[in-house]
């Protein structure tokens, strides 16, 4: 069975995050949704000996999904021809029990529409042929989509060719994220993305 | 599922290849274009630099385009100044009003008593103003860049090897863009950020460049996605550049690391210099323009001084240090002259001054020393504070010692050119020659800094100060095309304050901006999508091509060829005469529109604007030929010797003796004689401290302890997009990033709203804990909040970095250049949180998002209004 997921080369993100903006213009997604955010890990060390590295995230295209099993109406399901998972909007209910299961808070809540929101893969961009937003636009391309259970795959050669060593995904809390990261140049923290100031609003008084 | 564009086939529904202008790197674009309107864009992967990918800023470009608050139409003031009340009037009437006020200025005050601006980001044609500026006969315009970004290092590259500096963020150091083949082994980025300033071209070709294997030292005081990725870090202090250059040199000297061949034979250095006057001991002074002039060398074979023909001269046993009294008079090789320069400059010494371990400083020398071939890219940060000058000397020195210089792997490069653009991304002809010489004379603040005439440009403080005192002579109309000058220039309350002295002032710009609030008319430029444009990319000419018009906006280029024309009507001779195929030549006759004038730059090209537009990006040279190394060993068919540099020694002239006739004379950039200034430029970097010195002894500092940094984001460039929903969703409001050691000491906590105060005021910013900068620095990045345009604040004085800037001098002897980064600052918490009336949260910026807006005909492509 097919499984597309995200390989992400970490060494190669420069952290310009013009993949969030690539995803908003493709998905048209409102203010407040986010389908992927460049995350900021570190710095890390003793100044001046410091290390510091970006971490795309979004949807980990979990192998046992919590938001699949916790959603109530079957909105969020796995797609059987390639293993993604996707968010019926149509079923959605807006109870936000998604939101709240997934380990990663990789899911976004669409406050106009009362709606969950996800990266699909630019499902519908796929459909047509063409790679999702964000890895085309992505400056280092460090983004690559593929078929993580086909060993022929590109994303399952570069895996091969980064070593297993060198290949991480974020923590496991027995859903078992597939989204695969190569970190070679840093030390790998076990940090998640939620745990990362992505934007500064600054305290209120 | 939902219907698509592609689906619908009753859509008119075209994909254009464009180019950007979010920033100056002009990415490839694909426009996707549904029935007029701008539906989609992404990059263009047959972009040679960009290679398919685009940045947050490009990617904003529909958000721009359509945004509810662009100027749509010519606007008149009827209200006070301030209150920003208008009324829409025609562009006939516009250009007329102006026409008539300029005519006016020039018969009562004199010409130069107008003055022009630009910069600021968002899609520029800086020498449109400073061209209209030569042709009306005003020498005075300027821009918030200029000595503070880029001339600096323009110029001196061009005086010292005569080809483009290493700016990556300014497309130069092409060799970057062909990793695979690229013999690069090392790259030193000195205050440069091509993840941050330019992403999708210079930050992607880095990241390939990396993935080779490719060593790269960063010097930066915070730790931008480069730092992260180097292989050394330098933290250096800011404003402290030149102390670390010059150890640099002399490590390279001291431990015989330059390249002791190229040195001796292509650079200025084994020439003598007569230490009384510091100019160089010429045998001969040639007549012949390919023939350089012939200078006296130490032989050491028959211990005497004797001339060097050019090239070289193989029978000499060349001296390339040592001092001789010849006739009772000193002598100094160049290269001997350059080493007690920098003898002082150990790196214990620079470790103190630049706040840096010492071994840090000699890994960092020697991952670059050690793997040749490479190149230093010097980015703003060196432009931005009073060392200017003597920054890309210094760094102009490191490359040439190691011969880093048109050998493949270098970035210091002579590749082709299609001449179809004087610089990237601009074609407009700047007519110098056009300008009299009594007005050039009267160039504010140039007779001091006369590297500001490479540029044509005025010295900004001085313009500053004639507007505020009237002195040397009055300034009374005002034409402002930019990103938001109180927020580009240093000291914005002394420049908001004098706009009240100034008569009549016109902001030119796609959007309202803080300067509006003091402006008597606004005229409404095209976005970049609305825009037409010759872009080189390498060896491709791609073509930013006009996809969609919106409202009355016109091209600014456009703009000025009118002006230009009802002044003519008025009876302004110059302005008639600039109409003259003949009498302007190669500086072209004014323009209607953009056909004729980008029709005008590809008559060397076998493409019409035309064609360039259905056809680009178009292959005009073959990669190889593209990449053309070694130029200065080519044979020059005339004299059969070696081309040489374009400079008048045809060698790399390290030991700068032109600084002394520009300083002097104004040549080469003046187009007549011009006093000279109170002190000789030198020849050689020196370092200085800046005025504002944390250092110990200076008592300024005990009151503003930390020293200010800036540097670019990913998701604006200048004063630009602050006005579109999902950039400000981004980055809302500037961070203040300060090193938890000294948010400790002064109070402050993560993500607490801080003040930050200079000795010219105060704003306020968001504090960012993080060991990713100098302990002794804090950094910020411009802002301004179009969200309080309409309040008493304008939206320049809350969160804007340039109130605290230093527009006083001291000032740098050769370019004028003041202290936007590198003056003395305190922080302190906010306990009022944050400015009144800005956005923060995501949902605040809906009155951003764009409205729908009906395609317009450009009444500048012969459609009628």
């Amino acid at each position: 069975m097919k499984k597309l997921a995200f390989v992400v080369e970490a060494d190669r993100c420069i952290g310009c995050k013009g993949c969030q903006i690539a995803c908003k213009l493709e998905n048209h997604l409102g203010l407040g949704t986010n389908r992927t955010l460049i995350k900021e890990i570190g710095p890390t060390g003793e100044y001046p000996n410091i290390q510091m590295y970006f971490l795309p995230a979004m949807c980990q295209q979990c192998k046992n999904p919590t938001c699949v099993a916790v959603c109530p109406t079957g909105a969020c399901h796995v797609n059987p021809e390639d293993g993604v998972i996707l968010i019926d909007q149509e079923k959605c209910i807006g109870c936000k029990s998604c939101v709240r299961a997934c380990p990663y808070e990789a899911i976004s809540f669409n406050e106009e529409r009362h709606v969950s929101d996800k990266c699909d893969l630019c499902a519908q961009s796929r459909q047509q042929g063409n790679a999702p937003a964000c890895v085309k636009n992505c400056s280092g391309g460090a983004l690559h989509v593929g078929d993580l259970n086909d060993p022929e795959s590109d994303v399952s050669k570069l895996l091969a060719d980064a070593g297993e060593a060198n290949v991480y995904n974020l923590r496991d809390f027995g859903n078992g994220p597939a989204v695969k990261y190569i970190l070679k140049n840093d030390d790998w923290l076990d940090i998640l993305p939620q745990e990362c100031v992505s934007v500064r609003r600054g305290k209120q008084k | 599922a939902t219907k698509t564009a592609l689906d619908d086939q009753t859509d008119n529904v075209q994909i254009i290849k464009t180019a950007c202008r979010a920033c100056i790197s002009n990415c490839g674009v694909l426009a996707t274009v549904k029935n007029g309107r701008v539906v989609h864009l992404e990059g263009n992967p047959e972009d040679p630099m960009s290679k398919g990918h685009m940045c947050a800023k490009g990617l904003s470009g529909i958000q721009a385009l359509y945004n509810p608050n662009r100027n749509k139409y010519p606007l008149v003031r009827v209200g006070q100044r301030g209150e920003n009340k208008w009324k829409r009037i025609s562009w006939d009437t516009a250009i007329d009003t102006i026409a008539h006020k300029l005519m006016a200025a020039r018969q009562d005050f004199g010409a130069e008593s107008v003055f022009c601006s630009t910069g600021g980001g968002g899609n520029p044609e800086f020498w449109s103003i400073s061209r209209f500026c030569n042709i009306f006969g005003t020498p005075n315009w300027f821009e918030p860049g200029c000595a503070q970004c880029y001339l600096p290092r323009m110029c001196v590259y061009d005086m010292m090897y005569g080809g483009t500096n290493a700016s990556i963020a300014d497309s130069n150091a092409q060799e970057i863009y062909f990793p695979k083949t690229t013999k690069m082994k090392s790259l030193v980025l000195w205050g440069a950020d091509p993840s941050y300033s330019s992403p999708a071209s210079g930050g992607s070709a880095l990241v390939d460049l990396r993935a080779q294997g490719i060593k790269t030292v960063v010097i930066d005081p915070r730790m931008t996605p480069d730092a992260a990725k180097a292989d050394v870090w330098l933290p250096i202090r800011p404003g402290s550049d030149v102390a670390l250059e010059l150890a640099w040199i002399r490590y390279i000297i001291e431990n015989n690391l330059y390249d002791h061949d190229f040195v001796l034979r292509w650079t200025n250095l084994p020439y003598l210099v007569n230490t009384e006057t510091n100019l160089l001991w010429r045998a001969e002074t040639s007549t012949a323009p390919d023939q350089p002039d012939t200078f006296m060398v130490w032989d050491e074979k028959t211990n005497s001084a004797q001339p060097l023909p050019y090239p070289y001269n193989d029978d000499l046993d060349v001296a390339l240090e040592g001092t001789y009294v010849i006739n009772g008079v000193t002598y100094k090789t160049g290269f001997q002259c350059l080493k007690e320069t920098v003898a002082d400059y150990t790196l214990e010494k620079a470790a103190k001054i630049c706040w840096l371990p010492k071994d840090k400083i000699e890994a960092a020398i020697r991952t670059f020393t050690d793997n040749m071939p490479g190149g230093l890219c010097l980015g703003v940060a060196t432009d931005q504070s009073p060392n200017s000058a003597q920054a890309a000397m210094a760094a102009g020195i490191i490359d040439l010692l190691m011969g880093d210089v048109e050998r493949p792997g270098a970035l210091l490069q002579r590749f082709g050119t299609a001449g179809a653009t004087n610089m990237i991304g601009y074609c407009v002809p700047p007519a110098p020659a056009k300008l009299p010489d009594a007005q050039l004379k009267k160039r504010l603040g140039t007779i001091e800094h006369k590297g500001l005439h490479m540029w044509l440009a005025g010295h900004a403080p001085s313009i500053l100060h004639a507007i505020e005192t009237g002195d040397p002579y009055p300034l009374r109309v005002w034409l402002e095309r930019s990103g938001n000058k109180l927020v580009n220039l240093a000291d914005s309350k002394r420049w908001a304050k004098a706009t009240e002295k100034v008569d009549f002032i016109v902001h030119m710009y796609m959007y309202p901006t803080s300067f509006s609030a003091y402006a008597d008319m606004l005229l409404p430029t095209e976005e970049w999508l609305e825009t037409d444009m010759i872009v080189e990319s390498c060896n491709k000419l791609m073509a930013r091509q006009s996809v969609t018009h919106v409202w009355e906006t016109i091209d600014e280029t456009v703009i000025w060829s009118k002006l230009a024309k009802r002044c003519a009507q008025l009876g302004h001779e110059g302005c008639q005469k600039a109409f003259d195929p003949v009498y302007m030549g190669d500086d072209l006759p004014y323009w209607d529109n953009m056909s004729e004038l980008l029709n005008a730059n590809l008559k060397d090209t076998p493409f019409t604007w035309e064609q360039l537009k259905k056809e680009a990006p178009i292959e005009y040279m073959s990669e190889a030929d593209y990449r053309s190394y070694y130029v200065y060993q080519q044979p020059d068919p005339k004299t059969g010797l070696p081309k040489g540099f374009p400079t008048p020694s045809k060698k790399c002239e390290l030991y700068l003796e032109r600084m002394i006739t520009l300083g002097r004379t104004g040549q080469p950039y003046s187009h007549c004689a011009l006093p000279p200034a109170s002190k000789d430029y030198s020849p050689l970097p020196y370092y200085e401290e800046p005025y504002e010195s944390p250092l110990l002894g200076n008592d300024l500092a005990e009151e503003y302890p930390l020293v200010m940094t800036n540097g670019r984001v990913p998701y604006y460039h200048h004063g630009t997009l602050r006005n579109t929903a999902w950039t400000r969703e981004l980055y809302p409001a500037p961070e203040v990033w300060i090193h938890p050691q000294a948010a400790q000491k002064y109070g402050v906590a993560d993500n607490d709203w801080v003040w930050v105060e200079s000795l010219r005021g105060k704003v306020r910013g968001i504090a960012h804990l993080t060991t990713g900068i100098n302990p002794g620095s804090v950094y910020m990045e411009r802002f301004w909040n179009p969200e309080t345009l309409n309040t008493k604040t304008h939206g320049w004085q809350e969160m804007n970095v340039n109130v605290l800037a230093r527009s006083q001098g001291p000032y740098n002897d050769v370019f004028g250049t003041y202290t936007l980064r590198a003056y003395l600052v305190k922080v302190y918490k906010a306990k009022e949180g944050a400015p009144e009336g800005i956005w923060l949260e995501p949902k605040e910026f809906k009155a951003f998002l764009p409205k729908s807006a009906e395609a317009t005909p450009d009444i500048t492509k012969g459609a009628q209004l």
